[in-house]
């Protein structure tokens, strides 16, 4: 038989393989920066988990049930703290929403703004907020309200106005010609539209508020957050099981219904 | 019932769009949310008056943060700890990627086709990401004492349970038909796996990874409250310490850090898929 | 060769795959099934490199039962038989020449194949197999760049680069135009008369069937209801394996085509 002939090479564009090796080289250079960079105390993190390893694991799974009334108030405390932010951040959301949505707001400088907000808001991790507004209004739930109602409403603003932007607007246009006012194409045209969305991200957003509003207590903003702090700082680590635990099955039936119900909605 | 047509209805002439039914239904609905809300709101002492009465109070103590004061972010220590967050980020999502291979070729029904094991990928993943990740760094920081090193495990765990789900979901989501010809062919598991589903996933995965790099940032940020390291340890001192103008200024830092890496991640994002 | 005996497959959920299955294939044979859908032709070919496992009976292929295979001899029998499928079955997003190589993973080893050590002799053979069906050109094209035809050509190339005895062709052109078929079926039987390799297709195109086969099997619910050599077969053997009068559709047409 004859020798078989080996397939042409593959040819790549200069500027290609230039490219790649800068890629490559940015990569391979974050990363040494990264571990050079990196202080890890390995000897004392060894010894300390020899000391800790025995005293903390086993009790976290040994969960203290005698603490199950006060966790279970904070649990409710926290439900209360991300339904309230949750709700009032669908509603302050819609503005924000409209503003900017290219189809609603014809002023591309308006819905340029629009957007920056929301992004400026979605930035601020919650529990910097829950900081701020403990630092303002003072170590209560309010904290944690407010730092869940302004956190969320980035995101959801952002979701309204890609909502608002993808909807039918030979709905409108129809409106308009029929000497429809403004006022009527919005509740007529727009918002019948929007409603199914605009809910179902509602109760998802209060799904995420849930698990964020766990931990707001950290910095003093009320809910479960309170007691995980003090369980930390006590070492109580068996109360610190059944934070755990009663959390993990609220935030599951939490889910289930909130998917439950947007399955229904859409 | 008959379906209006929107283009129909005129200026001041709307007919009655929906039935009895419908209306006392939403009506419970919306009496429902409003009652819930009202108890929420007084069980958490933040009623809209609440709000209104404490409004100039708000904007009194917000005031004492302005105007930040940028000269701290040049102060090598708030550098310091602001590569540190990068750095913590960096690690736990490289450790993460890694990990979540194989836990998520088991959480994907086409791949393990065994029920149980499945099932009970699936529910451990569930469940470690409903843990907060304040409270995996508390737990580490309780074993293994201050530091980066309990971030890091925080942020691993963390961006695991996210990661893994994610890309079970990508990989359930793959043709099958090339993995069925090199299974065909007498290719074994491992070569099906890299020939088969890893050029279909690896767009994805990809993305994936920077998404959850970008949760990691936010994440890393808010770690060092609970002294596990990064610009977070330095910000709570700054707010404990009532330097709130150089609280600002970190926290504006720390807006710029997420907005960049996000702007920075979308490009590579785009530039794959 | 390929001897099914007895063979019978019962499905989970009840379905009758094959019922008492007797037949022998030879060596260098150009065997096309035919039948209507769900007659059985799927799980006929499916069998024979064990994709699908017959519930009773035996099938010998070289001599060996295969239906008790297990793990390594399982893959050692796959590896000696090629398969082409309706939807080509490429990783769209790999290049064609990474899934024509795709073919040799069963004689490569695991890690070999993981980083991408595919030998010289290997690569050149990939590159031949692409050559013998005039798609070389394409080598470094995404596969969802081409066309269903050329895609199905890639996936014959594929097959060549395992080198195998036997090929199993599920109805390969269902998803291609007339004259792409035709191409496609011609490149089969080429290789099938170059190769000697035994090739079994399955079509529900008579007019093709009849062009390209050496030998016919029909198959109604399961069972095998007719065998023989093409000059054996007439208009009364398709009516009499389909169980009803022939109609246009199971005609693929020769389009452009000459006739001689």
């Amino acid at each position: 038989m004859a020798e078989l002939q080996m397939p042409p090479k593959k040819k790549n564009s200069p500027v290609k393989t230039i490219k790649r090796s800068i890629i490559a080289a940015a990569v391979i250079a974050l990363y040494i920066w990264t571990f050079l960079g990196i202080n890890i105390d390995w000897a004392r993190a060894f010894e300390r988990m020899v000391n800790n390893f025995e005293r903390v694991i086993p009790r976290l799974f040994n969960p203290d049930w005698d603490a199950f009334d006060k966790v279970m108030d904070a649990m409710i405390e926290t439900l209360y703290i991300a339904f309230a932010g949750s709700l009032m951040a669908a509603i302050l959301a819609i503005p924000l929403g409209f503003l900017a949505a290219n189809n609603m707001t014809n002023n591309r400088f308006l819905t340029g703004v629009g957007k920056w907000i929301l992004s400026a808001v979605r930035a601020f991790p919650d529990l910097i907020l829950a900081l701020l507004f403990v630092v303002a209004v003072g170590p209560n739930p309010f904290a944690g309200v407010l730092a869940i109602a302004i956190g969320s409403t980035g995101m959801l603003g952002k979701l309204y106005s890609e909502v608002l932007e993808s909807i039918d607007m030979k709905v409108v246009e129809a409106m308009e010609a029929n000497g429809a006012n403004k006022l009527q194409i919005l509740f007529h045209g727009v918002i019948p539209q929007v409603i199914p969305e605009f809910l179902s991200y509602a109760i998802y957003r209060f799904e995420v508020d849930v698990r964020a509003s766990t931990i707001l207590g950290v910095v003093g903003a009320g809910g479960i957050g309170t007691l995980i702090f003090f369980a930390s700082s006590n070492r109580n680590w068996n109360e610190m099981g059944l934070i755990i635990l009663i959390i993990i099955v609220v935030v599951t039936i939490i889910d289930f219904i909130s998917a439950a119900i947007r399955k229904r909605i859409v | 019932m008959k379906k209006i047509d929107y283009g129909q209805v005129m200026a001041g002439k709307t007919p009655s769009i929906y039935t009895a039914k419908t209306k006392s239904r939403l009506l419970l609905i919306f009496g429902v949310v409003l009652a819930l809300y009202l108890f929420s709101t007084y069980q958490t002492n933040s009623t809209p008056a609440e709000l209104v009465i404490g409004l100039p109070n708000l904007f009194a103590l917000l005031a004492k943060f302005f105007p930040p004061n940028f000269e701290v972010l040049i102060a090598s220590s708030v550098v310091a700890a602001f590569s540190e967050t990068i750095q913590m980020a960096i690690i736990a999502t490289t450790v993460a990627a890694v990990l979540c291979v194989p836990l998520s070729l088991l959480g994907a029904q086409n791949i393990t086709t065994n029920k149980y094991l499945y099932g009970f990928m699936r529910f451990f993943l569930n469940v470690l990401r409903t843990i907060p990740d304040i409270v995996l760094a508390l737990i580490f920081v309780g074993i293994f004492g201050l530091g980066v090193f309990p971030g890091i495990l925080a942020l691993i765990i963390f961006s695991l349970g996210i990661l893994a789900k994610l890309i079970s979901e990508t990989i359930e989501s793959v043709d099958m038909n090339p993995l069925e010809a090199m299974q065909a062919s007498g290719a074994g598991t491992i070569q099906t796996i890299y020939y088969g589903l890893v050029p279909q996933v690896l767009p994805q995965f990809s993305s994936l990874v920077l998404y959850v790099f970008e949760i990691n940032i936010r994440a890393s940020v808010v770690l060092g409250l609970v002294g596990a390291g990064g610009v977070g340890l330095v910000l709570d001192q700054q707010i404990r310490l009532y330097n709130l103008e150089n609280a600002m200024a970190i926290i504006i830092g720390i807006f710029v850090l997420v907005v960049i890496i996000e702007f920075i991640s979308n490009k590579i994002r785009e530039a794959i898929v | 060769m390929i001897e099914f005996k007895d063979v019978s497959l019962v499905y989970p959920n009840g379905t009758q795959g094959l019922k008492d299955v007797n037949v022998k294939i030879k060596e260098g044979e150009f065997v096309v099934i035919v039948g209507l859908s769900g007659a059985g032709k799927s799980t006929f070919i499916r069998s024979i490199n064990r994709i699908v496992t017959p519930t009773s009976g035996a099938l010998m292929v070289d001599d060996q039962d295969i239906l008790t295979f297990k793990g390594k001899d399982l893959r050692r029998l796959r590896t000696k038989i090629g398969m082409i499928f309706q939807n080509y079955n490429l990783v769209k997003r790999s290049n064609v020449m990474k899934n024509v190589l795709a073919g040799r993973l069963g004689h490569t080893g695991t890690f070999r194949s993981i980083v991408n050590l595919f030998s010289k002799e290997d690569r050149s053979l990939a590159y031949e197999s692409l050559r013998r069906v005039n798609i070389e050109e394409k080598l470094y094209s995404r596969a969802d760049e081409l066309s269903g035809g050329q895609q199905q050509r890639v996936s014959i190339a594929r097959v060549l680069t395992q080198k195998p005895t036997y090929i199993l062709a599920d109805e390969p052109v269902a998803s291609l135009d007339p004259p792409t078929s035709h191409q496609v079926m011609s490149y089969l039987k080429k290789i099938n008369r170059e190769d000697k390799i035994t090739t079994i297709v399955n079509l529900h195109f008579i007019d093709m069937a009849m062009e390209y086969a050496d030998r016919i099997i029909g198959m109604r619910a399961g069972e095998v209801v007719f065998d023989g050599p093409v000059s054996e077969v007439n208009d009364q053997t398709f009516e009499q394996i389909y169980g009803r009068a022939i109609r246009e559709d199971d005609m693929r047409g020769g389009a452009d085509r000459e006739e001689d």
